[in-house]
């Protein structure tokens, strides 16, 4: 890529697009955080930020949050909860967007954050941190917004260890088991962005700059469908840029 | 439990309060993690510990599982983020010396308020249709809503036998004040333990301090064992108001938990190497200087805009004025 911006500022502007001002967003750990500080100095102004450390707040935090309970969260928040009151928003069914982030992901949008191998024969398998609030978040926010890698091996036909629902087996999945939120809605990956079909399989809708639809399914483990109207994501602009590097200035989640 | 002066050393908290084959709540998320109380406990042995918890940062329960103190965990993250990985608990879970049972964030913090309100299980949304259900029967299960008979998940109601946390304030007595975070999910892990609750805080003042102030008293001293005072008790992980997080150490840190051979030396100089929490910090001054420990001075200028009044009504003022009445009340 010859472009003057690196690809997680790429995908962080991409994905700050998909939230909607006036908007009640979840935000786990990492480039969320990131995402949802730009998303509120741009063109959300009115969102609302939650995390699991318990932070409401309708305006932006005045440093990068590394963590969901960090005090730059709490600093000037409008409540300082614990991990109680915005979990409990969730189960109501308050939340606009769950926006998460993952290691592996089906063509279902199922996503696993607990470890790849056969978690039954323990010495197989590789540990990663586990769900944290991803799978509260998926279950039960209205929509979910994904943020991940892409490579053969984390875009999969199944995950190893299902964390977070997705669509689960497809449609009416969800319903059967009493979940209160829509599923997912989006995933920005490192190579381009996806939704989801009426069969609720993943559907690449953008390729990033650089990248084509054959790259992309050279990068899927299954059988990836492409919208007829597919287009190369739109790259970040000056001004855009500028507003977020102010925002990870010294490049911790951005690099 | 008597209203007492609790306080003691790191040493003897331990010692006094934690058994082998405890299960223990670890308090703390990304901020506030009990470090000093963690260190102590490698430094005295404690074997076959259940660990209960959320979500915990910054590579303390990696330790814990690497010195072979911890032998179950029930949470929903582990790791250290500046490393990306929980290389220690990875290995134990492969070796077979650690049984992990999964659960999601509120999954894990329901079974938390279930011990809290002193239930037996409670519902929580999320968890089902995954694996962390066909993995964890011994924590949660799905069942039908006996009013809707909709699916639900419900989770068994967790208990600690003590919990080990870290507060910027305590008084004497055992009264555990925060600000800023009301502790992501340690009032309902301390408040729920059948012991009670051993608390390192940057500062110990007097009960009448806290008396002035309860709004913000996040365990009352009936349920508090041990009071240490223990400046830097929570580092590297940031305490509000206090200290931010050490990115910089974290990432040393991981970097010895990643290599099960070279995590020796991080134990033997910094835990084992060190008698108390304070020998720790001076050898974080003497390694890294005065400046690294500057460093993490937080943004202050924070503090609250609004003079509040406790004050209270005296019912003492009705003696002798007449009952209220009218015409109305007459007919």
């Amino acid at each position: 890529m010859s472009a003057n911006y690196k690809l997680t500022e790429l995908m962080v502007v991409r994905c700050a697009k998909e939230i909607t001002d006036g908007e009640v967003v979840f935000a786990g750990v990492g480039l969320p955080l990131v995402v949802v500080g730009f998303a509120m100095v741009t063109h959300a102004p009115n969102m609302i930020l939650f995390t699991e450390g318990g932070s409401i707040r309708a305006t932006a935090p005045a440093g990068l949050a590394i963590t969901v309970d960090d005090p730059a969260l709490f600093a000037n928040g409008d409540a300082t909860f614990g991990m109680l009151a915005t979990m409990a928003a969730l189960q109501r069914g308050e939340v606009d967007v769950a926006f998460i982030g993952g290691a592996q992901i089906d063509k279902y949008g199922n996503i696993n954050s607990t470890g790849v191998g056969d978690w039954t024969k323990s010495d197989s398998f590789t540990y990663f941190a586990g769900s944290g609030g991803a799978n509260d978040m998926a279950t039960s926010g209205k929509r979910v917004l994904a943020i991940m890698p892409q490579d053969p091996k984390k875009f999969v036909e199944k995950v190893d260890y299902l964390t977070t629902p997705g669509y689960l087996d497809g449609p009416g999945s969800r319903e059967k088991l009493g979940m209160i939120g829509g599923g997912p809605s989006c995933v920005v990956s490192t190579m381009g962005v996806y939704r989801f079909d009426e069969n609720k399989e993943m559907m690449l809708v953008e390729y990033f700059p650089g990248q084509s639809v054959e790259k992309v399914k050279a990068n899927c483990s299954f059988d990836l469908k492409v919208a007829p109207d597919v287009k190369e994501t739109v790259p970040p602009t000056e001004d855009e840029l500028v507003i977020l590097r102010n925002i990870d200035p010294t490049g911790f989640y951005l690099g | 439990m008597a209203v007492s002066d609790k306080r003691m050393t790191l040493k003897e908290a331990v010692s006094k309060f934690i058994n082998d084959g405890d299960t223990v709540y670890y308090g703390g998320f990304q901020i506030h993690v009990p470090m000093a109380l963690t260190h102590e406990i490698i430094r005295q042995k404690k074997k076959n510990l259940h660990i209960i918890n959320a979500s915990t940062d910054v590579g303390g329960l990696d330790l814990l599982v690497a010195a072979g103190c911890v032998s179950e965990m029930h949470l929903a993250w582990a790791m250290n983020w500046y490393v990306k990985a929980p290389y220690a608990i990875r290995r134990a879970f492969q070796s077979g010396e650690l049984q992990r049972f999964d659960l999601s964030n509120f999954g894990a913090t329901s079974a938390l308020i279930a011990g809290f309100l002193g239930i037996p299980f409670i519902p929580v949304r999320g968890n089902i249709g995954t694996d962390m259900i066909k993995h964890n029967q011994h924590d949660a299960k799905v069942i039908d809503d006996p009013f809707t008979g909709e699916k639900i998940t419900v989770v068994r109601a967790w208990r600690a036998d003590v919990a080990i946390i870290h507060a910027q304030r305590v008084d004497t007595l055992g009264n555990v004040v925060t600000w800023g975070t009301r502790g992501v999910t340690d009032e309902f892990g301390t408040m729920g333990t059948k012991r009670g609750v051993i608390v390192t805080a940057e500062e110990v003042v007097e009960p009448e301090m806290v008396r002035s102030d309860p709004d913000r008293t996040l365990v009352p001293y009936f349920k508090t064992l041990a009071v240490v005072h223990c400046p830097w008790g929570a580092h590297p992980s940031a305490c509000r108001g206090y200290y931010g997080l050490d990115i910089r150490f974290c990432q040393y840190q991981g970097k010895y938990e990643r290599n099960k051979d070279l995590l020796p030396h991080f134990m033997n100089e910094w835990i084992h190497g060190c008698e108390d929490h304070a020998a720790y910090i001076n050898k974080y001054i003497q390694k890294f200087g005065q400046e690294g420990l500057d460093r993490l001075k937080p943004v202050l200028g924070f503090k609250p805009k609004m003079d509040i009044d406790y004050g209270y009504h005296d019912p003492g003022v009705w003696k002798g004025v007449p009952q209220y009445t009218d015409e109305h009340i007459k007919a």
